[in-house]
């Protein structure tokens, strides 16, 4: 009986096998035949030449659809056009600003170009996007902020955008945000940025100083018109042009113009300024002494406070409440950060290619861009499309925002907000003054930002494996890291290593950017040493001449 | 002993059964090892090693439990089983194994997905040429180009032949449109660049003789005599760059040369014990832990206390028969726990805010002063107390008010006959046959708190911050918000999935050790078991 129940069940495995490898093998191979002959004589006798592109897109549901035509070919040829499926299809995830114009673009890119839009609400795209690209699920298209592509162009998943000859009409500070490593990554369509904000009711001419400011505010205050001097939205982004008046910075900019990690600005005499004139400002119960974003906006809208600085998301609550404003640069010339906002394709996606033409055929358009302008009441990135533009208000903004620096999107930036943040929390609610609080947290970012191996002097080189390391070549291991002696020499060893030629270099803080070869050379050749026996080999380097001393038995 | 006749019994009727109902099992079987070997052939095609394995055991447990007649009576647990491995034992096993990796921004692919993506690079040789061009298409689908170099020269381009010069109106070429483009060749369709975008293999196709270097498509405007630029080499697990020959190795997921140069993007590689060295050399340790530790215990011992006391005392008083309007009170009583937290919790941030909250204004109008909730640190922690005692006593209520029915009143007679005041009967008799119904859920109520992130982050963060920290932290900060902080936020380097793994693993053991530590202290089990 056993017996019998064995075969039974190496049959059915069998079987399963089979069905499996048929099943694998056909679903693959057989819908394209059967779509392509169906279709073919269809789109060739009646279709324009453009619609020839379909049979090798035919979607799976072709075939059972396709039955009908072959039927009655004539009548449905003559109407094919306009029941042709779509040529390709592309997703796009954008926010609930952008999500519904794009929707209402569908069509017009379906009758133009046969192409259907799949437009996606999503909050958090960033996150989503990070989860779904590496599985094979996420959009082609996404709609983000400069800022958030950084770590996403260095995750490997966006692709490079090819704008043609249409590089010349974009703005150059947003195509500027959108290139990582100097390749492009995104075709812009916004850029947004703060500005300086008083109520004109309130107040006669925009002040040019922040003493003026004060003056003007605390005036009011007096005359009981209003609670506060200012409204402050935020900590760090929303106040950043008061910092930057002060000559505070976040990062400094190296020679080639890129950010500079190791040059951070949290500490910076401007930034500790600004920091303590807002502490100030709360402590004799001039500015509110919690800055909520939302309730702040209230304060403005209802005259509580004369100024704000806000940006063009604000606009429309403004109007809404009907308080009366006019929009101004900043006191003492600071500026803003600005970003751009833009459309970025997946590295994941099937339709690279695709993407790529209808961003610049069709979003790096007048028409596209004053459409994604009317709804999200940002200045068009697109330069033909921002001559149009006859807003006041956002060309006050854009006014405002003419030395907005972009903002910063390498890693390093994601160590900064919250200990920023921290650092001015804790000076403006008086635990410490803003030296200490700026200092401490300028502290933290750079223990994040900083190699933790800085100082590290190594041998990384073709022996380390037989020293203990995970591998050859590893100028981070520290098995084979140096110690400095009393002689100022730096020594390894003795390591036992087998028989055999060995080459090997000197590197400093764990990794290969500073390194030394034969003869102390910068990025020299390697050195070379042969062991005729097994024996203990150890090393001495000296600093001040670059040169390693190899010992052998 | 009564389980064992019960299997006995079962293996008996198994062997009875009736060749229908084992050949639709050997079906449904069948069935699911198709799907199940489908989804493994994906997941192996994805790299992910772990799933495919769960998947593999689940699928050949599920293969003996039904075809192994011996096996039936765990069919009774074949779903749950199955559940169990893929929900819970894979999730911790994938926990454990991400805390060795360097999973995280930088490394988010497999290695299986970042080859073919470095693979895909393609470069432009010195002296290459790169042309734009516009697509023709004929009748049969085969492609042509129309190639324009940036000289003004004009080609035409078909794959397996050589690219020629021509001019629009040549013999077999159209006339030139008003961009100097010919709007047909012989035989051929012209095509926008939209369109001819829409076929996915465009990019793959090589224009010009077989085996020669040929003109691809790499951007809407330009196409290019286009070289692989990366060739990886299995054998070896090298990377060498055609441009220039440089060799690059693979040093913990980042291929890498001897001279620092990378390739993006990274992949997930096992880095051994490195994220719990990273953690307890970083300042993290250092810094600000003890606080957060202490915090961290006595947020949910008190929660638990404080819950647990109101609940117990509004059911008590609502377990009195002559209470007016007990149904609409306590109806009203347990409005809390029918509002989700998420939604309470930022209502609550709201009306506590110092400067516009409800109850700040308003306390300020009576008495000239109020808390400073979100600023000041005990008064911050107050807050969280408040909030979570608002959120958890209607839960004990509900509890204790049934546990509180179960206790037969001839006790509470016998008591008074004895001469027990009320306060005795409640301190000797409610109290102790109360703690026997929901000692464990005190635990479980504690062990929730302990990681309670929900609260802790929507409230305020976990802040305010804490003045003079190493790490970016705050007072009402628990372990699991500053690990959220440390390894997903701003408080570290971006988002660092194996940091987080070995992290949780840490305050795992921690909370594992408490917990075994309170069972075995308070003896709850024995004495719950010994009432059931």
């Amino acid at each position: 009986m056993n017996k019998k129940w064995y075969l039974l069940l190496v049959l059915a495995l069998l079987a399963a096998l089979a069905l499996v490898a048929c099943g694998g093998g056909t679903t693959e191979t057989a819908v394209e035949p059967t779509a392509a002959p169906v279709e073919e004589p269809a789109a060739t006798e009646a279709a324009p030449a453009e619609e020839v592109a379909a049979p090798t897109e035919a979607p799976t549901e072709a075939p059972t659809e396709a039955v009908e035509p072959t039927a009655e070919p004539v009548a449905e040829a003559t109407e094919a056009p306009a029941v042709v499926e779509p040529a390709g299809t592309l997703r796009i995830w954008a926010d609930d600003t952008r999500a519904p114009i794009l929707q209402d673009l569908a069509d017009e890119v379906l009758a133009a170009y046969n192409l259907e839009l799949v437009v996606e609400l999503k909050s958090a795209i960033r996150d989503d996007f990070q989860v779904a690209a590496p599985l094979g699920e996420g959009p082609d298209i996404i709609v983000i902020a400069h800022d958030q592509a950084g770590t996403l162009v260095d995750n490997g998943l966006l692709a490079t955008v090819d704008l043609g000859d249409k590089v010349a009409d974009f703005a150059p500070k947003a195509l500027e945000a959108c290139t990582f490593d100097g390749m492009l990554y995104c075709v812009p369509y916004a850029t947004e940025n703060m500005a300086f904000f008083y109520n004109t009711d309130l107040v006669e001419t925009a002040p040019a100083t922040w003493e003026e400011v004060v003056s003007v505010g605390q005036a009011l205050v007096a005359e009981g018109k209003t609670t506060y001097v200012m409204a402050v939205t935020g900590t760090t982004y929303d106040a950043y042009p008061l910092y930057t008046s002060l000559g505070g910075y976040i990062f400094g900019k190296d020679d080639a113009g890129n950010w500079n990690p190791e040059d951070l600005g949290i500490d910076s005499e401007g930034m500790i300024t600004g920091v303590q004139w807002l502490a100030d400002g709360v402590a004799n119960g001039e500015l509110p002494a919690d800055w909520d974003w939302a309730n702040n906006h209230a304060l403005f809208e209802t005259g509580e406070a004369p100024f704000i600085m806000a940006g063009p998301w604000a606009l429309g609550r403004f109007r809404e409440a009907g308080v009366p404003y006019a929009i101004a640069n900043f006191p003492d010339g600071g500026y803003p950060f600005a970003g751009t906002q833009g459309f970025f394709i997946s590295a994941q996606s099937e339709n690279v290619l695709l993407a790529q033409a209808f961003l610049s055929e069709f979003i790096a358009s007048t028409e596209t861009q004053l459409a994604l302008y009317e709804v999200g009441q940002r200045p068009p990135a697109y330069l033909p499309a921002l001559a149009e533009v006859d807003d006041p208000d956002l060309i006050a903004m854009a006014a405002a925002g003419e030395n907005a620096t972009m903002m910063p999107a390498i890693p390093a930036m994601g160590s900064v907000w919250g200990n920023w943040n921290d650092g001015v929390v804790l000076a403006r609610d008086g635990k410490q003054d803003a030296e200490t609080a700026m200092t401490e947290a300028a502290t933290k970012i750079r223990d994040l930002i900083a190699n933790p191996l800085t100082g590290m002097v190594n041998v990384p080189g073709s022996y380390q494996a037989q020293a203990g390391c995970p591998g050859d070549w590893q100028p981070e291991c520290a098995v084979t890291a140096m110690t400095m002696g009393d002689d100022g020499l730096y020594a390894s060893g003795p390591f036992s290593l087998k028989a055999g030629d060995y080459e090997v270099k000197v590197a400093l803080d764990g990794s290969w950017t500073t390194n030394y070869g034969v003869d102390g050379a910068p990025d020299g050749d390697n050195y070379k040493f042969t062991l005729t026996a097994d024996g203990d080999v150890s090393f001495s380097y000296d600093p001040a001449t670059n040169l390693l001393e190899i010992v052998l038995p | 002993m009564s389980g064992l006749v019960v299997d006995k019994n079962k293996a008996d009727r198994s062997r009875k059964e009736a060749p229908l109902t084992r050949l639709i099992f050997i079906i449904l079987v069948v069935v699911f090892d198709i799907g199940a070997f489908w989804f493994i052939r994906s997941a192996v095609n994805l790299g992910f090693t772990q799933l495919v394995i769960i998947i593999g055991v689940i699928t050949v447990m599920l293969n003996l439990i039904f075809l192994i007649p011996k096996a039936y009576p765990f069919r009774w647990m074949a779903a749950g089983l199955s559940f169990l491995i893929l929900f819970t034992i894979y999730p911790i096993l994938f926990t454990v194994y991400v805390a060795f990796t360097n999973y995280g921004d930088g490394h988010l692919l497999t290695k299986e997905q970042a080859i073919p993506l470095i693979q895909k690079v393609t470069y432009l040789a010195e002296g290459g040429k790169s042309y734009t061009w516009t697509a023709y298409k004929n009748d049969a689908g085969a492609y042509a180009l129309w190639l324009t170099d940036p000289d003004g020269g004009t080609f035409i381009a078909k794959p397996g032949e050589a690219i020629r010069p021509a001019k629009p109106g040549d013999p077999g070429v159209g006339e030139a449109d008003s961009s100097g483009i010919p709007t047909s060749l012989d035989g051929y369709q012209r095509l926008n660049g939209l369109l001819a975008a829409t076929d996915k293999e465009l990019p793959n196709i090589k224009f010009g003789i077989e085996g020669e270097q040929g003109v691809q498509i790499r951007s809407p405007s330009e196409a290019a005599e286009l070289q692989i630029r990366y060739v990886y080499d299995e054998a070896t697990d090298t990377i060498i760059d055609q441009s220039n020959g440089d060799v690059y190795y693979n040093v913990e997921g980042t291929f890498t040369t001897r001279d620092g140069k990378t390739i993006k993007p990274g992949f997930r590689a096992v880095v051994g014990f490195k994220n719990f060295v990273d953690f307890t050399t970083s300042p993290a340790l250092r810094g600000p832990l003890v606080r957060i530790i202490t915090w961290n215990f006595i947020f949910p011992t008190v929660s638990v206390l404080s819950t647990f006391a109101l609940g117990l005392a509004i059911a008590i008083l609502y377990n009195d028969k002559d209470m007016p309007f007990k149904k609409v009170i306590r109806s009203f009583l347990l409005i809390p726990y029918t509002i989700p937290g998420l939604i309470s919790i930022i209502m609550w941030r709201g009306m506590l805010n110092p400067e516009f909250g409800v109850i700040n204004r308003a306390l300020e109008s009576w008495f000239g002063w109020a808390p400073a909730w979100t600023i000041e640190p005990i008064w911050a922690q107050t807050a969280i107390l408040l909030v979570n005692l608002w959120l958890g006593y209607p839960y004990f209520m509900l509890i204790t008010s049934g546990a509180l029915q179960s206790i037969p009143s001839d006790v509470y007679e016998a008591a008074m006959i004895d001469g027990s005041s009320a306060w005795q009967s409640f301190r000797r008799i409610t109290l102790p046959l109360i703690l026997v119904a929901v000692g464990p859920l005190l635990i479980a109520s504690f062990v929730y708190n302990f990681n309670n992130f929900n609260l802790i982050y929507l409230f305020i963060q976990g802040g305010p911050p804490i003045a003079g920290a190493a790490t970016q932290a705050g007072h009402t900060d628990i372990l699991i918000s500053y690990v959220y902080k440390l390894a997903f936020e701003s408080g570290g380097r971006g988002v660092q999935y194996g940091l987080a793994s070995a992290i949780s693993i840490v305050v795992f053991l921690i909370v594992g050790t408490i917990t075994l530590f309170q069972y075995r202290f308070t003896n709850m089990w024995e004495e719950v078991s010994e009432n059931a």
